[in-house]
């Protein structure tokens, strides 16, 4: 399984790549500008699978966490992508106002987590989407 | 004045006995110093109308606004020209801040409580056995020890009333 | 704790709107529970609550919460298809009732940060085993036909909220070390590092400690800062990071939104130009929906916090919590302050014939603007409008009205008044029962009504507006109004009023409050709640308020709350009246007139009044009221002060004016017997006590 994780933070790139490594091959990027690269990149390189998981920090430099999210569903739309093909978008943030969430749900994320990231129900979460640990 | 008030209050074994006394008319009167905060010379007083005659008014003491009242008046004594020589005793009974505007004080003494005797007892047209609690013996001189809480409060209506009833039940009796 | 945030989170808001829902649905079942079975509205409305509930708990992965939820929504599915006839109703209630009550606790469990591990399989079989008694008696009627499944969308889209942060404390933490010490950057980090096992989020700065040697002489300059969030104490924190080198360490606990703002974020800014409604209007207009772009970070360094890129320029605003206590002895100075000021401008030492006091009246002018300035921050920190109170009482309308089957409309207006923050506390149980009082027993039921000629629904008009140094609230309704014969027989009956007087109309609407007085034989629910109106009144005396009564039988009521502002500075005229010196509101002051300009009228009562041009009014002599000693009136020298008070004006003898000034209002002490006329008193420049008049009294 590849995960694009996106995330400014030293801390909790350090943190979230930990916990992701256990389902699957994950790449870190540092900022929105290179999420989108790597995600382009996985779409159009052959013998690259593309991203099953997306994990988005939403406050980051460049494009931050909404652009990217619009970015990919827009390209997932031009291209007809089917659905299972479609990445799971999570957004990770500290912000969590009503607004900020609806937002992110309209744009078309999977799943809007608050940080500090409660780890239970994250795993609990990625279950739900269809991902499981490898153990 | 109130240093030596103050250091006196922190040995408490001593504190019960000692009284703040001062003169009033021909009479010289004793409080215990557990109620006395300060002690300072007159000054301006502001009237408040339609209160008793023995209340003369507001003083204002650092900013806190304090009612006094004059003690010849209370105990029904012709009231005697204030002079620089007037004191008021800023006393303190159960939370109320009251000055007393007193005639001239006197010094601080101790009095063992056997030296104390009851009062004599209530004798009709002397307004001041109410207030008295006690006689305290001063080497030769005796001081008549008041009850703060009975200066300041207005007995008179009180007094009249429990008179009244006791006339009322004599009547009944004889009827 | 959401409260102090005020972020509108998601969590919050489905706790809120949900803990909403839940006490509808148990006031319209509780309403029901004697009835035969549930209406048709009242099963639309169960299914709508389970199914948003449903919905919301879903989204959040409450999965209990769900899964009673969505079994409850089925039943009323069901019956709502269906309408099957037979229907244990009583039965029914429980279960709803169990469901509600269960969702309550987890919901409860939430909010204070736990997890809501509730066991639902006994509620959960109950439901199953009647939901299949619902569906055998839809089976058992031939003309019913069974409804399609009640199919069960799972949520696609998910949201967790952060781990709770009741236990998270946020610290700013800054570190000295001695002057002599060598590689601080070494040890500074070594601190980190201690910390990183306990820390949820760690920033520092300087950042380069570990790479840079130049940021030992930052750190030996500046010190270390730090900012943590973990849900350590301070005292273990110091531990930790406690070292050889270490001079000094400060740790000062702070809040999530400081936390947030970083290093730089050390003055908390306080709107002082705007008025509240500015400030306001500002905010809703900042809060917009997010745009993409909108998170954009415009710089960002390992170990800083995040600036926004459209936050670049704007000052940060922000809000901080002050303990009431602190904005009480804030008060207090102010107003000694503007004491001490009098008295420095008004210095006896300063009556020196021939002194030049130009550049000392421009400075004392400008102290006293400043002061002027301090006081109007300083009152409006402690003002908070009466928005949330009106609001709480929307509910209360609603509830009682419907309890009582009655249709009543709360119109709010003047809700952005403000009060002080003390006097908030006291009114809000008053203006209930106020407000009870007018659904109970002050608008009559609809068919009462439409039989008079009056509009089915009745209006309660709640309104609040500033008037003279004090805050009117008052509560109009269109009822029946108060019956003055019947007020006035039961006062008599109940021995509270003397029977000879001739009362007049407000006097008699005034023996309501009287205690030991209820015309209402039977104390209802809603406004016997042991609080009659005389506990009312004596709640608004607390803050110096008093309650005035208006009615119109048949037409409505009118109760006004008047409650004096408590930060009592207030501009005044000094003036004297033979000896003694008193104080007018300057406000109150219509003018001053010669006694030789208008003419003194004696009526056959005794009275005096006046007539100045064409007006005439009563005529008071203060010196002679109060037995000012040695008072006469002067008729060449004096002047009368026209007084104003709520549109009725008064003269009153003066002596002599002394000016214009600040003074601080305190109360009169409460070992002297109140004197009508008298309000306060304070003290003036040099010291000496002057007495406040209060107009309202005198006429």
């Amino acid at each position: 399984m590849k995960i694009l994780l996106a995330e400014d933070d030293f801390a909790s790139r350090k943190f979230m790549s930990k916990l992701l490594g256990e389902y699957g091959e994950c790449d870190v990027t540092v900022n929105g500008l290179e999420a989108v690269d790597a995600y382009l990149m996985a779409l159009e390189d052959e013998d690259e699978d593309n991203y099953d998981l997306v994990i988005l920090d939403v406050m980051m430099p460049m494009l931050d966490g909404y652009q990217v999210l619009d970015t990919i569903r827009k390209i997932e739309k031009e291209r007809n992508l089917p659905a299972e093909q479609k990445a799971r978008v999570i957004m990770t943030t500290a912000l969590n106002q009503e607004i900020n969430v609806k937002k992110a749900m309209e744009i078309g994320c999977d799943a809007y987590v608050g940080k500090p990231v409660n780890v239970e129900k994250f795993t609990i979460l990625l279950e739900r989407l269809g991902f499981v640990a490898k153990k | 004045m109130s240093d030596i008030i103050e250091e006196m209050l922190e040995e408490e074994d001593t504190q019960k006995g000692m009284y703040m006394t001062f003169k009033s008319g021909r009479e010289h009167f004793g409080i215990s110093i557990k109620f006395v905060n300060e002690i300072i010379g007159i000054q301006n007083i502001t009237a408040i109308p339609e209160s008793e005659e023995y209340i003369k008014g507001l003083i204002n003491l650092r900013g806190k606004i304090i009612p006094v009242i004059d003690v010849r008046l209370r105990f029904k004594q012709e009231p005697l020209e204030y002079n620089d020589r007037t004191c008021i005793i800023i006393i303190d009974v159960q939370s109320t801040v009251i000055g007393l505007i007193v005639e001239k004080i006197e010094e601080v003494v101790t009095i063992q409580d056997e030296d104390i005797e009851p009062p004599p007892k209530l004798v009709h047209g002397n307004a001041m056995n109410k207030y008295v609690w006690g006689l305290g013996k001063v080497g030769e001189a005796v001081k008549l020890l008041l009850d703060p809480d009975k200066l300041i409060k207005d007995e008179d209506l009180e007094f009249m009333e429990e008179a009244a009833e006791e006339a009322q039940a004599e009547e009944n009796a004889e009827a | 704790m959401s409260q102090e945030f005020n972020t509108e989170g998601m969590l919050d808001i489905f706790l809120f709107e949900s803990g909403q829902l839940l006490e509808k649905l148990d006031e319209l079942v509780i309403e029901k529970k004697d009835a035969e079975s549930f209406e048709s509205d009242d099963i639309n409305e169960i299914f709508r609550v389970m199914h948003t509930i449903k919905g919301s708990s879903g989204i959040m992965m409450f999965e209990n919460i769900t899964k009673v939820s969505h079994k409850l929504e089925d039943i009323f599915y069901y019956i709502r298809e269906s309408k099957p006839d037979n229907i244990p109703h009583m039965e029914l209630v429980g279960y709803v009732l169990d469901v509600s009550g269960f969702i309550s606790g987890e919901l409860d469990k939430i909010r204070d940060g736990e997890e809501p591990d509730g066991d639902e399989s006994e509620i959960m079989e109950n439901l199953e085993k009647f939901l299949k008694t619902i569906k055998h008696e839809i089976q058992k009627d031939e003309k019913k036909e069974m409804p399609p499944e009640n199919v069960y969308v799972a949520p696609s889209q998910f949201y967790i909220p952060p781990v709770s942060t009741e236990n998270s404390h946020f610290y700013k933490i800054h570190m000295t070390y001695r002057s002599d010490t060598m590689m601080s950057n070494i040890r500074a980090y070594s601190a980190t590092y201690a910390l990183k096992e306990v820390a949820e989020d760690l920033l520092f700065t300087p950042e380069d400690i570990l790479t840079n040697e130049a940021s030992a002489d930052v750190i030996l300059k500046d010190g270390f800062k730090m900012l943590l969030q973990a849900q350590c104490s301070k005292e273990e924190i110091l531990e930790m990071i406690d070292g050889s080198e270490v001079e000094k360490i400060d740790i000062y606990e702070c809040s999530a939104k400081e936390y947030q703002l970083g290093f730089e974020s050390n003055d908390a800014v306080i709107d002082l130009t705007s008025t509240v409604e500015q400030i306001e209007e500002k905010a809703e207009k900042e809060k917009k929906e997010p745009k993409p772009g909108d998170y954009v970070i415009k710089s960002k360094e390992v170990g800083k916090a995040k600036k926004l890129a459209k936050n670049e320029v704007k000052p940060k605003q922000t809000f901080i919590s002050i303990n009431v206590e602190k904005m009480d002895q804030l008060m207090d100075l102010i107003g000694e302050i503007v004491i001490a000021e009098a008295v420095v401008a008004q210095n006896p030492d300063l009556k020196v014939p021939g002194l030049d006091l130009t550049n000392f009246t421009k400075a004392t002018g400008q102290l006293m603007k400043i002061t002027s300035d301090l006081q109007e921050v300083i009152m409006s920190m402690r003002m908070v409008p009466l928005n949330p109170t009106f609001q709480k009482m929307n509910r209360i309308v609603f509830d009682s009205a419907r309890k009582l089957g009655k249709e009543i409309e709360l119109v709010i207006s003047g809700e952005n008044t403000e009060v002080d923050k003390n006097i908030i506390e006291n009114i809000s149980d008053p203006l209930m029962h106020i407000i009870r009082n007018s659904v109970d027993h002050g608008i009559e039921t609809k068919e009462n009504r439409m039989a008079v000629g009056k509009d089915p629904k009745g209006v309660i008009k709640l309104t609040a507006k500033n008037e003279g140094g004090k805050v009117l609230i008052v509560v109009e309704d269109d009822g029946q109004g108060l019956n003055k014969e019947k007020i006035l027989a039961k006062a008599r009956k109940n021995g509270l009023i003397n029977k000879d007087i001739e009362y007049s109309d407000k006097e008699i609407f005034q023996f309501i409050t009287l205690p030991g007085f209820s015309t209402k034989e039977k104390v209802t629910e809603l406004s016997g709640r042991g609080v009659g109106m005389d506990v009312v009144v004596k709640n608004l005396s607390n803050v110096g308020g008093t309650l005035e009564i208006d009615s119109v039988q048949g037409k409505g009521s009118t109760m006004t709350m008047k409650i004096p502002l408590t930060l009592a500075i207030i501009t005044g005229i000094v003036l004297k009246i033979g000896s003694s010196t008193f104080v007018v509101e300057t406000n109150a002051v219509k003018e001053f007139v010669r006694v030789s300009e208008g003419t003194i009228i004696e009526n056959p009562t005794g009275d005096t009044a006046v007539r100045i041009r064409d007006e005439i009014m009563p005529l008071v002599n203060l010196g002679e009221k109060y037995k000012i000693e040695g008072y006469q009136v002067d008729p060449e020298r004096d002047v009368m002060a026209v007084l104003e008070h709520e549109g009725k004006k008064v003269c009153v003898f003066i002596s002599s004016l002394i000016g214009e000034q600040e003074i601080v209002v305190k109360p009169i002490p409460d070992y002297f017997k109140k004197v009508q006329g008298l309000s306060g008193c304070t003290q003036l420049g040099d010291g000496s006590v002057a007495l406040i008049l209060d107009v309202g009294g005198l006429i």
